[in-house]
């Protein structure tokens, strides 16, 4: 795929990704539990593309997922700047060419996310103890955004994933 | 395991950039931290919210059809499998019986919120709830009536049974209301038969919860409990729930109080926005 294209197809994919969060989102939750499809986007398109995706799609992502809650403007973005950021590089340092390392990084990743969501949350002066914040909230998110990027993950190795054999750091399905 | 060394080919200028962008979120949630619900971050915040809202109602209505497809869908195959024309009208009926049922329920509710509206003396203005929150952490909902309605923020809202919430921010066309159960709300309270004040917050695993009761009050379950007004936060009077629960006894400071919650933003359909206080004399009032 050419960088070009491989650039727009990931914009074409943020704005599924928010337009997800905005309609579908709060109509599928789990219990107390919703899907964070900006932030599973984020994580799987920093997996699949570990080398060419910048924090600028990051950040825009967290902000926008900021401004379309309640909670603190900033906060996901930071988050997913940083955590994609990290994603992508121990992806590219750990990638044995399966699919055990992508999937692993990405199961991580949400958690901490949502953990440090959370504690950003507290900080702010989110009225709630952190035992409870990690069993009703950050836990059951983490998990169902675990699902979400699973089911993300091969979709964005057909759509965006480069194509150059030659390229390292691009994981296979086996 | 092979490691992969290949791609540490972050450029500085990539480097700087997520330096920056870091340092930018910081200063945001900073500065969002700090600012009041005045301020230009909550005002950006509610500016999207505003321009999200119609996505969100096409989000409300989109699951509802979803819903009813995949019972047309049923009833469909149902069809083809026995090839029956009278299971084809058994079906129509069936699905019209499930669209008269739902207009019987929505009526239902309706006619709560007009026997609450009467049973309270309430001036208000009735809606529809159009969109539920997209982040986890609050249990807010968006309603369709806004500035163009009269109705602004701090004022109550009732579901059928009584209060669900309090709206925090307006448009022009909609209002988004905090429900009694965000652990970030949290309303003045008097148990009706003791008149022992409190206050009932959310909490994260939906209950309600009635705090700072004095200790030496005695508290049964079944007891009512209805907004004392105090704070000036909520309309005073109205009901908010039944306590279900009471953990410890009287003298001990550690006692848990769970009071029923009236909605969840699951559930709520439709809501009563209280445009006008409550008689003195009106039920769940002073008695």
């Amino acid at each position: 795929m050419g960088e070009g294209r491989g650039v727009v197809a990931a914009g074409l994919g943020a704005v599924i990704a928010v337009l997800l969060q905005v309609v579908v989102a709060p109509n599928i939750a789990l219990a107390s539990a919703l899907p964070n499809f900006v932030l599973a986007y984020a994580l799987v398109l920093a997996v699949v593309r570990p080398d060419r995706t910048g924090p600028v799609l990051a950040f825009v992502l967290g902000l926008v997922f900021d401004l379309l809650g309640s909670g603190p403007v900033g906060a996901m973005a930071f988050l997913l700047v940083l955590v994609t950021f990290l994603a992508s590089r121990a992806f590219s340092v750990l990638d044995n060419d399966t699919l055990f390392m992508p999937l692993v990084i990405l199961v991580v990743s949400t958690l901490v996310v949502e953990l440090f969501y959370a504690v950003f949350l507290m900080g702010t002066g989110f009225s709630a103890g952190p035992l409870d914040v990690f069993l009703y909230r950050a836990l059951p998110c983490a998990l169902y955004d675990c699902v979400v990027a699973l089911v993300m993950f091969p979709l964005a190795l057909r759509f965006l994933a480069s194509r150059d054999p030659q390229q390292p750091g691009k994981p296979r399905l086996r | 395991m092979a490691l992969n060394f290949q791609n540490s080919d972050a450029t500085p200028l990539r480097r700087v950039l997520l330096v920056l962008l870091l340092v930018v979120s910081l200063v945001m949630v900073t500065v969002y931290a700090r600012e009041g619900a005045d301020g230009p971050l909550h005002a950006v915040q509610n500016a999207v919210a505003s321009a999200v809202a119609p996505l969100k109602f096409v989000g409300t209505s989109a699951a509802a059809g979803a819903d009813a497809a995949g019972e047309s869908l049923g009833n469909a195959t149902a069809d083809e499998s026995t090839l029956s024309g009278l299971r084809q009208r058994n079906a129509e009926l069936t699905e019209q019986l499930a669209q008269d049922e739902e207009l019987r329920q929505e009526n239902e509710r309706l006619r709560g919120l007009l026997d609450l509206k009467g049973t309270y003396d309430l001036d208000g203005v009735a809606a529809r709830v159009v969109g539920r929150s997209s982040n986890a952490y609050s249990q807010t909902v968006t309603i369709d009536v806004g500035e163009n309605d009269g109705v602004d923020t701090g004022l109550t809202v009732m579901g059928s049974t009584g209060v669900v919430g309090q709206v925090i921010a307006t448009t022009g066309s909609t209002a988004t209301v905090r429900l009694l159960t965000d652990p970030g709300s949290g309303a003045g309270a008097i148990i009706q038969s003791s008149r022992a004040e409190g206050v009932v917050r959310g909490s994260l695993d939906g209950l309600l919860y009635l705090e700072a009761v004095d200790a030496d009050v005695v508290v049964n379950v079944d007891d009512l409990v209805v907004t004392s007004g105090l704070g000036g936060s909520y309309t005073r009077g109205l009901l908010i729930g039944r306590v279900v629960k009471v953990e410890g006894s009287p003298g001990d400071a550690t006692r848990r109080i769970v009071v029923s919650p009236n909605g969840t933003a699951g559930a709520l359909e439709e809501v009563f926005v209280v445009k006008s206080p409550v008689a003195d004399d009106a039920q769940g009032g002073d008695q």
